[in-house]
């Protein structure tokens, strides 16, 4: 029932985001940098500028779809680290056990006991501002809720017989792997990853304010929702784009999530991260 | 019992060790410095001998092991080190802040689990109804949104424009009450998720099919089976978004001023205080580990098999 | 005298002003006190003698923390807000002057070579635990300082006396030129002739008792010679003092209890004052928009200039930054009056060179380089680079000198051929990225004042690039002005050559010359005696300040 209608209100929402992203040279009106006219600044929504300027006197329209390139990059590129660290440290630890296994849980834990944010901040701090160590703050931080499915899916996997059978066939772990393992438990984590890439987003944002965000000029919702926030009275419409870009997109992932679980992984409705 | 308690105990030991490792690692490679922090005002350059001095005096001038070895020692006796912000025991400031925290968090968790689960409950009950629909639109509304964001609209809606709440600050449950909201809603929104889907699958679930059959009243059927094997599975979520918690609330404290530990974090890690973060971090952390100990003994409780499992 | 809404602060400016003003200013000045004047006699302001009793809740708005309650480890500007409520200095600064003034002594006679000060204590300062202050307290304080062990930031301004190197260096146990002739009197030899006021009014100079300090006490319940004591610190959140019953100035404080609520995050701050739960409130740009917008709040700004001088300093190992050209090219190619009036919001005065006014040197009719594109590409082009070239700017998150800024130029250098990269770094690092001399280009604002000299010797050859010569500026003829401008006995003579360094320093622009801030604060209706300080405009002296009775705070 509700599951289809996630699925396409969740999908039709990203969908948007990403054709945003993918066309922003197109569909921008203005250069989200360059174009600057600090005489035209904190202009209202209008028929020059859709969603107003902000206080550089660029057009917040063309820093919006341009963010979605940064906002999306920075949820799929952090998501896709994370659910291949997650996957390789998980399937193996499963299906190879062992003191392997006991490496990959210790190390697990430790990583679930620092708080995400707290963590990603931390290796902020460390790299510096910007594109990159954003990248890697969060690829590297929120993969263990994944690692956790991929070792029970591949401990529950490997005792069925067409595992056993590949392996009698002379099969090598690499094989089995990537061939019989991982096929059978995308489902889970490929809905892991798409609630993932929403939370990245909301990462993103939380450390810009905490002021440990992007580097500019190039422009992310985060950054441009969090510059905003001493400026809402007088110019709601600096933050109520980004905001919405924000709210909208992280809204589609987790509704394209639910979605996919439900067409997916049905029989596990209640094992969320 | 007791032999589960000490095995969870003893098992807490390699990861606080684990992560002791990787923060000091971490923050020993940070760029900047305490005193460059300390003049970052520029009220005045700092002079260089007086800098120099500084790091002599905080010991950042031995070798990476030196300094780690005097680190492990140090907290093998329970010793945190010295801030060196204020030249005080990090157990100190760290213990200042445990209070405050706490606070929030149970506040914040309270409220969710208080409105979050018979929410769930009740939207799970009715599959499809209105209730459900909305309370579920609401759920995920409520996990789209920036932190910070909400925490700003509340903020202005309570404290400035209806003028019901203070905005800011501690001490009395009416500052509590906004940061706890701000903090509140996301545990809140995944809790009622995961009610509403653990009380469906419950429903549907063999057993309770069978208690129908032999004529056991709705009533029952709801509080005894439904409701004892639902709480499972939402124990879960519970003892698992404390860590998430103890993350976000770094957000929410700094924006409202609260003096918790996640506010003595942040403002550690911008001021190099590196004693004092790895305090505050090993503390946090041992905080979840404690939590999903207790949700694990309660497991037990609510359900003995479990136990036999365990051991 | 430093409540500024007095008659006799305006008469003081006057005489101040006296000095050094050509007449044509003679109408302004008589323009601004004449409003001063009707502004004092007009209703709504009726209330002039200061009413005793309630509570101020000021806020410490530079982060969420204090640094350390022993002030003297630290020199931030977040801890001097809570200095001025707790502790003394020998020297205070006079805000309606714009100079040092004696504060815990009563007077102080100066030898004729302008080296050994003797200085009559107070007999009336007493310490929170009710100890009288003695010459044995200053000497303890200074000492300490020069401790060559710790780090203490103070090191730099006692270093003034003669024997505190050797202190420091560990070559002696006692500072050489300090002498205590009686309990309050103190004979302190200096080894270069400056006004020791500018050096022995920092907070991180502040005179502490040393039984507290060695207790340990001072981190928890740190007691001082300041007009209210420590109640307690919630750390993270607040700090309250209440009246100081034996304070030396008769009468004072006004108030009985001082809240300095901690509040880092702007927004939250904008939220807590519209709601009166705060009674003072630094604004930024966007902020100060705001409130002059809202007829409710506009009647409460004090703004100040401030002795801070905002630069992007240019590396002059980076070759293009080596010709003077090309740094003049960039002075003219940025239009920071556009800058400062849209992005900054007017809250900053245009900077013409380094001294900011209200600093003797500081030369009116100096102007700012002028806006001027065309001239910009002409002076590239003589130095060699017709097409521009690329550059990286180091710059923290900071919205009045930082990231904002550095965003607003990159249009503007564009248009010139010079693209510009900008670097982002934590604040924390900035600093030293700077001293290490690791930038091609950085931002930042640097305390300029309040002495004129030293603010000018920062740029002296023999100043090291650590100690505040980032751009490593070399000018034997600025050199020798800058000298004789410290030796200069003469007013007019000092005045002259303080003008002319910085006449050189505008020519030779070592730096981009962006603005001098100007600091705005707002203030609930009831709060009076504010003093417009522009070392620091929240570092209040709040002996002087005062709530009318409608204050909703208890």
């Amino acid at each position: 029932m509700a599951g289809r209608a996630n699925l396409w209100i969740g999908g039709g929402l990203v969908a948007v985001a990403v054709a945003a992203a993918l066309f922003a040279p197109w569909i921008a009106t203005h250069d989200p940098v360059l174009d600057a006219n600090l005489m035209l600044s904190e202009e209202p929504p209008g028929r020059a500028f859709w969603f107003g300027t902000d206080t550089q006197g660029r057009d917040i329209w063309s820093r919006v779809v341009h963010g979605a390139r940064i906002s999306l990059t920075v949820g799929l590129v952090s998501q896709a680290m994370n659910t291949i660290i997650g996957t390789v440290l998980g399937v193996t630890a499963g299906y190879w056990g062992g003191w392997w296994d006991d490496v990959v849980s210790a190390f697990t834990n430790i990583l679930l006991a620092i708080p995400s944010l707290i963590f990603a901040l931390a290796i902020m701090a460390v790299l510096g501002p910007g594109l990159g160590s954003l990248l890697i703050a969060l690829g590297l931080t929120n993969w263990t809720f994944t690692a956790r499915i991929a070792r029970a899916q591949a401990l529950a996997l490997k005792s069925q017989g067409y595992v056993q059978a590949a392996r009698v066939m002379g099969y090598g772990d690499l094989a089995i792997m990537m061939r019989e393992l991982l096929p059978n438990m995308a489902g889970p984590l490929i809905v892991i990853a798409t609630l993932g890439i929403g939370g990245a987003i909301l990462s993103e944002a939380a450390l810009s304010f905490l002021g440990l965000g992007i580097r500019p000029p190039y422009p992310s919702w985060g950054s441009m929702l969090s510059d905003a926030r001493d400026n809402i009275r007088v110019v709601p419409w600096l933050a109520a784009f980004p905001g919405l870009a924000i709210f909208l997109t992280v809204l589609g992932l987790n509704l394209l999530g639910d979605g996919l679980r439900d067409l997916l992984d049905p029989q596990s409705r209640s094992r969320q991260p | 019992m007791l032999r589960l308690i000490l095995a969870r105990l003893l098992a807490m030991i390699p990861t606080i060790a684990g992560v002791a490792l990787i923060i000091f690692v971490l923050f020993s490679v940070i760029p900047g410095s305490f005193a460059s922090a300390l003049m970052d005002d520029g009220r005045g350059a700092m002079d260089p001998e007086v800098a120099a001095r500084m790091r002599a005096a905080l010991g950042l001038d031995d070798p990476l092991i030196v300094r780690f070895g005097r680190y492990m020692r140090q907290l093998m006796t329970g010793d945190l080190g010295t801030s060196f912000r204020t030249g005080e025991p990090v157990a100190r400031l760290v213990g200042q802040r445990i209070g405050a925290s706490l606070e929030l968090a149970l506040a914040a968790m309270g409220f969710a689990m208080l409105i979050g689960i018979p929410l769930g409950f009740y939207a799970a009950l009715r599959p499809g109804s209105l209730v459900d629909t909305l309370a579920m639109i609401g759920a995920v509304s409520g996990l789209s949104l920036p932190k910070f964001w909400l925490g700003l609209m509340l903020m202005y809606l309570f404290a400035v424009h209806l003028q019901w709440l203070p905005s800011f600050g501690y001490g009395g449950w009416r500052h509590l009450v906004l940061p706890a909201l701000a903090l509140g809603v996301s545990p809140l929104a995944l809790l009622a998720r995961t009610t509403r889907a653990s009380v469906l699958d419950v429903i549907n679930a063999d057993f309770v099919r069978t208690a129908r059959s032999k004529g056991m009243s709705e009533t029952r059927v709801v509080t005894w089976h439904v409701a004892r094997n639902a709480l499972l599975l939402v124990l879960t979520t519970v003892g698992l978004q404390f860590g998430a918690l103890m993350g976000q609330a770094v957000v929410v404290e700094k924006l409202f001023s609260w003096p918790g530990l996640g506010n003595l974090l942040v403002e550690s890690v911008f001021q190099r205080d590196i004693p004092a973060v790895q305090g505050s971090i090993l503390v946090l952390v041992l905080f979840f580990l404690v939590i999903n100990m207790l949700v694990d003994i309660a497991y037990v409780l609510i359900d003995p098999r479990i136990a036999v499992q365990a051991s | 005298m430093r409540a500024m809404s007095t008659s006799n602060t305006s008469l003081a400016g006057l005489a101040f002003a006296r000095r050094s003003m050509p007449p044509l200013r003679w109408v302004l000045v008589g323009l601004v006190t004449l409003c001063a004047v009707v502004a004092l006699v007009s209703p709504g302001r009726a209330q002039t003698t200061p009413r005793t009793g309630g509570v101020l809740r000021m806020t410490a708005p530079y982060g969420s923390t204090l640094t350390s309650l022993d002030i003297h480890t630290t020199p931030r500007a977040q801890d001097g807000i809570v200095a001025k409520v707790l502790h003394r200095s020998l020297y205070a600064w006079d805000s309606a002057k714009n100079v040092p003034v004696l504060e815990l002594a009563k007077s102080v006679s100066v030898s004729t070579d302008g080296l050994v000060h003797t200085f009559k204590l107070r007999d009336d300062a007493y310490f929170h635990n009710g100890r009288k202050m003695t010459a044995d307290d200053l000497i303890w304080t200074y000492t300490r300082l020069m401790d060559g062990t710790k780090g203490f930031p103070g090191a730099r301004f006692v270093r003034l006396i003669k024997g505190a190197v050797d202190v420091e260096k560990g070559q002696a146990k006692e500072i050489a030129g300090l002498r205590k002739i009686d309990d309050l009197t103190l004979e302190m030899t200096i080894t270069d002739k400056v006004n020791p006021g500018f050096y022995f009014i920092d907070d991180v100079t502040a005179i502490l008792p040393r039984e507290v300090v060695e207790s340990g006490e001072m981190l928890t319940k740190p007691v001082g010679l300041g007009p209210f004591k420590f109640v307690e610190h919630v750390p993270g959140s607040r700090l309250v003092a209440t009246r100081w019953e034996k304070f030396y100035k008769p009468g004072k404080p006004y108030l009985d209890k001082v809240v300095v609520l901690i509040m880092g995050e702007a927004a939250a701050r904008d939220a807590a004052f519209r709601s009166k739960e705060i009674d003072l409130s630094i604004l930024g740009p966007a902020q100060y928009v705001a409130y002059q917008a809202d007829p409710a709040l506009k009647d409460g700004i004090i703004d100040v200039a401030e002795f801070f001088t905002r630069t992007m300093g240019m590396n002059p190992a980076f070759k293009p930054f080596a010709d003077k050209r090309v740094r003049q090219a960039i002075n003219h190619a940025i239009d920071a009056d556009l800058i400062i009036k849209r992005l900054v919001k007017d809250k900053a005065v245009r900077a013409s060179a380094w001294l900011p006014a209200g600093l003797d040197g500081f030369d009116a009719a100096m102007k700012p380089y002028a806006f001027d594109p065309e001239k910009a590409k002409k002076l590239l082009a003589d130095a060699g680079f017709p097409n521009g070239f690329e550059f990286e700017w180091t710059t923290s998150q900071n919205e009045s000198w930082g990231l904002p800024i550095v965003e607003a130029v990159i249009p503007m250098l564009a248009k010139v051929g010079i693209t510009l990269k900008p670097k982002l770094i934590e604040a924390a690092v900035l600093s030293e990225t700077i001293t290490k001399g690791d930038f091609q280009a950085y931002i930042w604002s640097n305390s300029s004042g309040p002495d004129p000299v030293a603010s000018l010797k920062r740029f002296h050859s023999a100043t090291p690039h650590t100690a505040g010569n980032y751009v490593d500026f070399k000018n034997p003829a600025y050199d020798k002005l800058v000298d004789e401008a410290a030796a200069a006995t003469d007013a007019a003579v000092r005045t002259e050559k303080l003008r002319a360094a910085n006449a050189i320093l505008y020519d030779e622009a070592p730096v981009w010359f962006f603005n001098y801030n100007k600091a705005v604060m707002a203030y609930q209706p009831w709060v009076k005696g504010l003093q417009r300080n522009a070392t620091e405009l929240t570092h209040q002296y709040p002996e002087d300040l005062w709530v009318e009775a409608t204050s909703p705070a208890q």
